[in-house]
């Protein structure tokens, strides 16, 4: 599994936790694992967004109650309310400490979205990552592939099998290349892995022409 | 065995062996007139450090080195379906050889075959492009620049000379190639490299694997890269190299004697990479791969 399948998933993996293949993409994948902890953190946060449910009504006798024993709280108000219905003690949460931790809640959604920042690999290495499977070819080369094979419907086989390996080759070269930059030897398999991927696209051309 | 029967049925028996043979040989005589009728030849003057060109996608190509201005070109066609266009230009600079179906034919692999065998004068530079027909160079001395699919690309004594080959599935084989650029890319085909010497010696391989037998001899640059693909050397005790193996993901093996060297820029890793020089390490040697396995080995 690579970066672009994982992250396609990702709302059910902050849902349901995840199957085993992501869990060990996740293991190999720092910057999925970042990606995840974020979402998970705000996830968390939003959580506070969501409207209270509402204590038992002998809750929030004992706390009338309590504020009339203190003076804090005149009788008559109480007396005018009744006991406390669903509605109105809804009402009432909002208007005092539910508008309060909705606040709360919401300064501390902006200010994580303020500084998310999700640890982006460079696009090289991202690139690697996406086409670390021999399984990949881009449009180009399925175009090419396609070109090729309506020349000669025999050559496309080894023509996607060698552009698979190429790929795959070029995409461990930009990694090793990515993890050290003044690695000559790094540098120069990126430059064979380029040189074959250019030797491929001359031969399936020149064999493509009438 | 009796040679002169007497009696009736043996005389009917040898009659019959008589007949057999007599059918075979008209047999054989009848399929060489045709293979016969099927082969041409042509001469063909070119200039000093003229160009061949041959695009001939099965059968095979073989060229040799001869003297003399004129281009030898003998060639079998295995149907009437295919035939071969030969073009020169007006400064007999350049010559090309090339196989085509005729309009309106579908030859079968077998139909379409062509057997090329040719001649050419020493600093011609030939070009050859084949699909699964195999390519065999002996003993020439101008550029050779070679690209097959499938067929095995051969080239043999060879010296002073650029040397480029491409291959995907081809098995390419270099050997007695002295003093020499050589470029090979291949990218799953198998590579052989017997006493191939030069200021630069360069192979290329995704998955196909490199094998070298010689003593990276002149002073040259030799470098080996594979993606997947193993890479094997084979040197003598006298080779004078500078030599450096990386495989981050594979494996390197060492079993010749190298001197490690004072100052590294990168350390080596156990069982990943290692250096040293051997003599006076007059050639740079550099053997790297991404995942495959490497051995360097003493002959």
């Amino acid at each position: 599994m690579n970066c672009q399948q994982f992250q396609e998933v990702l709302p059910y993996i902050i849902e349901s936790g995840g199957k085993p293949e992501e869990e060990e993409h996740l293991k190999t994948c720092p910057a999925c694992t970042a990606l995840v902890d974020d979402l998970r953190y705000i996830a968390e946060q939003a959580k506070l967004l969501l409207p209270m449910h509402d204590p038992n009504a002998r809750v929030w006798n004992n706390i009338e109650q309590s504020l009339q024993q203190e003076g804090l709280l005149p009788e008559g108000r109480m007396s005018r309310l009744g006991h406390i219905t669903k509605t109105s003690t809804q009402t009432k949460s909002w208007t005092t400490l539910g508008w309060a931790m909705a606040l709360t809640a919401t300064i501390v959604f902006a200010v994580v979205l303020t500084n998310y920042k999700p640890q982006q690999l460079p696009s090289s290495q991202l690139s690697a990552q996406n086409t670390s499977e021999p399984s990949s070819m881009n449009g180009d080369d399925q175009q090419l592939v396609s070109q090729l094979a309506q020349a000669d419907p025999d050559a496309r086989g080894a023509y996607e099998s060698s552009l698979r390996e190429v790929n795959s080759y070029i995409a461990d070269a930009q990694e090793a290349a990515h993890q050290d930059p003044d690695d000559t030897s790094a540098q120069q398999l990126l430059l064979n892995a380029y040189q074959q991927k250019e030797m491929l696209y001359q031969m399936a051309i020149a064999r493509s022409l009438p | 065995m009796n040679l002169f029967p007497t009696t009736a049925a043996g005389k009917v028996r040898a009659r019959r062996t008589h007949c057999s043979a007599l059918l075979i040989a008209v047999t054989f005589s009848v399929a060489a007139a045709h293979a016969a009728d099927n082969r041409k030849e042509t001469k063909i003057e070119i200039a000093p450090g003229g160009n061949v060109t041959i695009v001939n996608n099965s059968g095979s190509v073989t060229l040799r080195s001869a003297p003399g201005h004129q281009v030898l070109a003998a060639y079998t066609t295995h149907s009437d379906k295919v035939e071969v266009d030969q073009n020169t230009n007006a400064d007999k600079q350049r010559i090309e050889l090339l196989t085509h179906a005729l309009a309106g034919q579908k030859p079968t692999a077998d139909e379409a075959k062509v057997d090329y065998e040719i001649t050419v004068p020493p600093g011609v530079s030939v070009n050859v492009t084949t699909v699964s027909a195999p390519i065999t160079i002996e003993g020439l001395s101008g550029d050779i620049s070679l690209s097959s699919e499938n067929g095995q690309v051969v080239v043999h004594n060879v010296a002073k000379s650029h040397v480029h080959v491409r291959s995907i599935n081809a098995p390419v084989v270099l050997s007695n190639v002295t003093l020499a650029h050589v470029d090979v890319q291949s990218s799953a085909g198998p590579v052989h490299l017997t006493n191939v010497t030069g200021p630069r010696v360069t192979v290329g391989a995704a998955n196909g694997n490199i094998d070298y037998h010689g003593d990276c001899g002149g002073g040259g640059d030799y470098i080996f890269s594979t993606h997947s693909g193993d890479i094997e050397m084979w040197l003598p005790a006298y080779a004078s190299v500078d030599l450096s193996a990386r495989s981050p993901k594979g494996a390197v093996e060492n079993a010749f004697p190298l001197e490690e060297k004072h100052h590294q820029i990168n350390p080596p890793v156990q069982g990943r990479s290692f250096s040293g020089t051997s003599n006076s390490g007059s050639s740079s040697v550099k053997l790297q791969s991404i995942s495959g396995k490497i051995r360097v080995k003493k002959q």
